[in-house]
């Protein structure tokens, strides 16, 4: 219990910043779960974590879908959107559950420039530490699910935290606790792994037969978890079928700022070292630029 | 003995060099700061974080306000020409202090010219990719990315000719820093790194 929130990385923080004890932790690494099949669509996670987070109130109005909010926002860190596709010749719902996944490489972290603004716990939980955060919103960019919100008046971002408060003492997250259905679980990365290839043979032998896990491999998996019935269908739940840490720009600038420092070194040295070899340039000593042969100094 | 000064850079221009240089040196310790978490502690020459991030792009404003000037200023003195191509042909003796073998410069050498060229599609650089940083809500995720690729990029050569500008204005030709203080230089100065200019400001 004492080692659920010990440290595993901080953003812009080199790794020996990292407490010790988290490497000794061979604490519990946690993991959510969310059955989409065994979702009916009634928001009680979106209110419990209104609730249990104290984000307040966001008047909405009818846009012609069951989703109570187009988009997330800085206090709406839980939004079921209800992607309305039509499945042989029926309509359905293919809700996607829209919060932080958790990442267990989290793209935000690794595009943070202040340290300490985003951590991640050796539980898998990743969490924003506003205080530390500086608003330049590089996070958004980083994340391959386009999961922070900014909010223009505090210049901070935010989004779900996994109820980190709650997971410290042992509790499930909000969302988890209100699930009418349980469709939501919650435990360890390994049982909830194993529940959900349970849960997709249940699926397969309801006749699901592209039933699967979402739990990328692009991110090192994720520590909330999806079984969708449809898993040929990512796109329709919002899912993205491919989605990485760390995308060719961003290793192209990580070893560009590595090269980069050298060189900079390299030519501050280089300007020492030549002014050792060389020295102020007097004027006596030389003759001006030009005196010798290739001199051409247009006679006027 | 007091010798001959010549004017070398009014003081319009040295208001300018200065607004350049002192946000250029601004921009590029915060950056930096922004992009190495060793360095973070620089963003307090902007107040920290917070702070530094939101006026970083300020300051760049400023920054391209006073380097739009300069290029509008300087630019008729920048174009390079024969004598220009020679002088850069031979930069390593420029570079070995075996001076004879320079041709004479104007009243900027061929290195200057390009350091001025350089610096100002580089701020063209930053001005276009800090512009998509400032305002990330606009694009997408991807094209900030490599915006951000180009903004450090930019940061990168004008950071190391940064290194070789002060360099050579300071330490290693002594007598030049002036030129940007007080706007004067020695005529000796000016004969020995400019020659032609020489001629043609003492020309009777
Ligand atoms: C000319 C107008 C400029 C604008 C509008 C601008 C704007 C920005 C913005 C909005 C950011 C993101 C802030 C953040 O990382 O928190 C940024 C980052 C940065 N800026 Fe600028 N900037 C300008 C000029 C410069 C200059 C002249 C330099 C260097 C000499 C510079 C160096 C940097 C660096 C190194 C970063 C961090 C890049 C990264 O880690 O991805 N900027 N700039
Ligand atoms: S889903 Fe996005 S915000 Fe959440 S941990 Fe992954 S990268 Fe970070
Ligand atoms: S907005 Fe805050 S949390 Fe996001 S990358 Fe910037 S400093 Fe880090």
């Amino acid at each position: 219990m004492t080692d659920t929130l010990s440290i595993r990385r901080v953003s812009a923080s080199p790794d020996a910043y990292i407490p010790i004890s988290a490497l000794r932790s061979g604490g519990p690494t946690y993991a959510k779960l969310v059955d989409i099949g065994a979702c009916i669509g009634c928001k009680g996670c979106e209110v419990a974590c209104k609730e249990w987070n104290d984000l307040g109130v966001e008047p909405t109005a009818n846009f012609g879908s069951y989703q109570s909010h187009r988009d997330l926002s800085p206090k709406t860190w839980l939004l079921m959107r209800f992607n309305e596709v039509e499945v042989d010749g029926n309509l359905n719902w293919l809700i996607k559950k829209d919060a932080c996944l958790h990442c267990e490489e989290p793209g935000c972290l690794f595009a943070c420039p202040a340290p300490g603004a985003i951590v991640q716990y050796t539980n898998g939980i990743v969490d924003f530490n506003q205080e530390n955060c500086i608003g330049c919103q590089y996070c958004v960019t980083g994340c391959p699910f386009d999961i922070p919100r900014f909010d223009a008046a505090t210049r901070k971002v935010s989004k779900c935290n996994m109820c980190v408060d709650r997971v410290e003492v042992g509790l499930e997250p909000a969302c988890v606790k209100t699930c009418p259905t349980n469709a939501i679980s919650w435990g360890s990365k390994r049982d909830m792994l194993a529940l959900a290839d349970q849960k997709v043979e249940t699926l397969n032998a309801r006749g699901y037969e592209n039933a699967a896990v979402y739990n990328p491999a692009g991110v090192g998996g994720t520590h909330m978890m999806y079984v969708v019935p449809h898993g040929d269908r990512l796109g329709d739940y919002s899912l993205p079928s491919d989605p990485t840490a760390s995308p060719a720009p961003m290793t192209a600038l990580g070893f560009m700022k590595r090269m980069g420092a050298y060189l900079m070194g390299f030519g501050v040295l280089g300007t020492l070292v030549h002014f050792l070899r060389y020295g102020p340039e007097r004027l006596e000593e030389h003759g001006g630029h030009g005196d010798g042969p290739a001199r051409e100094v247009p006679s006027a | 003995m007091a010798e001959r000064l010549l004017t070398r850079f009014t003081f319009f221009e040295r208001i300018l060099h200065w607004v350049v240089g002192v946000t250029f040196v601004l921009l590029l310790a915060t950056g930096l700061a922004f992009a190495y978490p060793a360095l973070f502690w620089l963003t307090a020459l902007l107040g920290g974080g917070p702070s530094a991030r939101a006026l970083h792009p300020w300051v760049g404003m400023l920054f391209t306000a006073g380097m739009g000037a300069m290029l509008a200023v300087w630019f008729r003195d920048m174009f390079l020409s024969g004598t220009d191509r020679r002088w850069l042909r031979a930069i390593r003796h420029y570079a070995t202090r075996d001076t004879a073998k320079v041709p004479p410069a104007g009243k900027y050498n061929a290195g200057q010219k390009m350091f001025f060229w350089v610096q100002g599609a580089l701020a063209v650089v930053f001005v276009v990719s800090g512009a998509a940083l400032w305002f990330p809500a606009a694009f997408g995720a991807a094209f900030l990315q490599w915006m951000r690729l180009a903004h450090y990029l930019a940061t990168l050569g004008g950071g190391l000719f940064l290194i070789v500008h002060v360099y050579l204005g300071t330490v290693a030709y002594p007598g030049t820093a002036r030129a940007m203080i007080d706007g004067t230089v020695t005529e000796r100065w000016a004969r020995h790194h400019h020659p032609r200019w020489h001629e043609e400001q003492t020309r009777p």
